[in-house]
């Protein structure tokens, strides 16, 4: 029999602190169909979507009904198009975007990731009509995401292909320059990137995973931020050894719920369950934010000294949690830290304590990159390239994913404040030091060798 | 059934031990300072109920007055469903008002669910109810949940209905129970 006490905190948590499961995403091979004719390819496409992921909402709502925990955003990740794409061209390359966009909107899910290559060693030419087609796709679709992997522990850092997607970036900035430049929030460029994360815009099938799989996205900040805030209430002189506790019981029970959803979604669905992710992924609510966590503990201002160890310890309570609570964790499990998507960043760089260096060094620590970050509009390419390379250096040297999703924002200068509305939020423009002051060093182009495996100093 | 004190397990099972009985099963609730201890004992000789209850009253210690029934026990385990049933958990949080058990269990009872537990706290104005149901799977539980919001709206109490899964998943380290069917319902799974 359960427990009275066991069941009210239950309710505590789902309840007064909002539990819900971040995301569903039900994640598809579409590699068998591929075929030479593009209206062929297209209508195989559109077929298997439709057919596999038709019910995935009202699955998703039933299962969520039954247990009274929502699921917030339901989504589908596929096999990278690059692979479909071979041996077609730029036209193919938007037909596919679009039958994708609306197969994504026959399902009603929110998003649809996989628009991909990986390109961490070379460029294949259908690599490059996918990288190339970009501004378009990402302009003239609404549902459908991207994600390029420049990067890898194995292969190096591809400086070739970094220097190509910053060109690329500014091209879908100005695509979308109606909306802000909003396209480029669509789009990830990684390092090392996962085979089964659910969170968008990142998300895709790797190789390695089977025909289909549901992989879980578990809840937001809030909930691990009301439990300290609590813990904080009842009890004083707590250490930092008791709030890492707290927050990897809290994470335990977050990761458990979001595992009983998946594996039931999965079981209706007739697909097998992948993995949990553990990320803590923000929302511009108030209150569901790493942001407010890290204030909780103790940093006053985000940005200041203190806050990269304070996000470490965040990160790493709860990875522990989660990985004693689920044998199946995946994806990016880490907390991200996207500006424009955490309102207490984002106030934090409006006031000026957070910049885009010290962004990058709490970067090292957690999940997963330099996300939703906007920057001025005229920041030369070789400068985003740049940023990107560190980025990717951060990941490779340290064997782990990180990325980039930064939003040159046309037009705006260091300070403006952006709404890309929704669950994207909104952003003061952060100054990029020494623009133009990495070109030389994009230029030489080539790969950075993949690093030692050994004197890991 | 006593006001609470240490000391009355000790004194009602020398009663039995003193018939040459053996314990089979028991269990104990305090609940506003009185304590309940219900248990199932095999005795070696036939004796009267009204002799059992007699012999276990003697047993009491000074200053308190034990109310003792006895009744021989059912043949079978009690209740079973006999359709398929799966346990969920209805919680409800209001101001409290004079029937608030009656409503929902009256609704309840229409509907062939079985309430294996319940508990009930009043702290100042505010009542919170939880019970442990066993609901026949012929009910779609959206429609359940729809009813019971409907009530509770109606008394001015938040209530929800849940699948006992979510509570064992987020508080204990056991795997969730897969659903009852009924020849093994109130196994343990």
């Amino acid at each position: 029999m359960l427990r009275t006490d066991e069941i009210l905190s239950t309710i505590e948590m789902l309840h007064a602190e909002h539990l819900d499961v971040r995301a569903v995403t039900l994640a598809l091979n579409l590699d068998d169909c591929a075929a030479p004719s593009v209206d062929h390819l297209c209508r195989k496409l559109r077929s298997k979507i439709v057919s596999r992921a038709s019910r995935l909402v009202e699955v998703c709502d039933r299962v969520g009904a039954k247990y009274g925990i929502p699921v917030i955003n339901k989504r589908l990740a596929i096999s990278p198009v690059c692979t479909l794409l071979a041996g077609h061209g730029h036209a193919a390359a938007l037909h596919v975007a679009k039958t994708l966009d609306s197969a994504a909107a026959e399902c009603r899910v929110d998003f649809v990731g996989g628009f991909s290559a990986l390109v961490h060693k070379g460029i294949t030419p259908a690599d490059a009509v996918v990288m190339n087609s970009l501004p378009e796709v990402l302009s003239q679709t609404n549902q459908v995401c991207s994600s390029i992997n420049v990067a890898s522990r194995h292969a190096g850092i591809n400086m070739d292909a970094i220097h190509q997607m910053g060109h690329v970036i500014l091209r879908i900035a100005q695509a979308t320059a109606d909306r802000k430049g909003f396209g480029c929030a669509k789009l990830v460029v990684f390092a090392n990137i996962p085979e089964d994360n659910p969170f968008m815009a990142g998300a895709y099938m790797g190789a390695g995973e089977p025909e289909a799989a549901v992989n879980i996205g578990v809840s937001g900040p809030g909930v691990i931020g009301s439990a300290l805030k609590r813990r904080l209430g009842l009890e004083k002189n707590l250490t930092l050894g008791d709030l890492a506790e707290e927050i990897k019981i809290t994470s335990f029970r977050v990761t458990r719920v979001g595992e009983l959803i998946g594996r039931e979604v999965a079981k209706e669905l007739g697909v097998a369950f992948g993995i949990v992710d553990l990320s803590l992924a923000p929302t511009p609510t108030v209150g569901d934010s790493i942001g407010e966590i890290l204030k909780t503990l103790g940093i006053a201002k985000i940005g200041a000294p203190g806050s990269t160890a304070a996000v470490a310890m965040l990160n790493d309570a709860v990875k522990k949690g989660g990985m004693f609570a689920s044998s199946s964790v995946g994806g990016l499990s880490g907390a991200f830290i996207p500006v424009s998507e955490d309102a207490a960043l984002a106030e934090a760089v409006s006031e000026g304590h957070l910049v885009l260096e010290k962004l990058e060094a709490m970067t090292s620590v957690c999940s997963v990159g330099l996300d939703m970050v906007a920057i001025p509009g005229d920041t030369p390419a070789e400068t985003i390239a740049a940023l990107i390379a560190d980025e990717m250096a951060i990941g490779v040297i340290n064997n782990k994913t990180t990325a980039v999703r930064v939003i040159p924002v046309p037009g705006a200068n260091p300070g403006d404040r952006v709404d890309f509305g929704g669950l994207f939020g909104s952003t003061p423009v952060l100054d990029v030091r020494n623009p133009g002051a990495s070109e030389a060093f994009v230029h030489f182009g080539g790969r950075i060798p993949a690093p030692l495996q050994s004197l890991g100093n | 059934m006593s006001d609470d004190h240490p000391g009355i397990v000790a004194a009602v099972t020398s009663a039995v031990e003193s018939l040459g009985g053996n314990i089979d099963a028991c269990s104990q609730t305090v609940l506003g300072g009185y304590f309940t201890l219900i248990m199932i004992v095999s005795l070696p000789e036939p004796i009267a109920p009204d002799q059992l209850a007699e012999r276990v009253r003697r047993t009491e210690s000074a200053g308190s007055a034990y109310q003792v029934m006895a009744r021989r026990a059912l043949a079978s385990s009690g209740f079973s469903p006999q359709e398929p049933v799966d346990r969920f958990v209805i919680t409800a949080f209001g101001k409290d008002q004079p029937g608030i058990v009656r409503r929902f269990s009256q609704y309840l009872a229409g509907r062939d669910i079985n309430i294996v537990d319940l508990y009930g706290d009043r702290n100042r104005d505010e009542f919170v109810l939880i019970g442990q149901l066993e609901v026949p799977a012929r009910w779609d539980i959206r429609m359940l949940q729809a009813d019971l919001e409907q009530m509770g709206e109606e008394l001015g109490f938040t209530v929800k209905l849940q699948h006992e899964n979510v509570f064992v998943a987020t508080n204990e380290l056991r795997l969730t129970r897969a659903p009852h069917p009924p020849s093994r319902a109130g196994m343990r799974l």
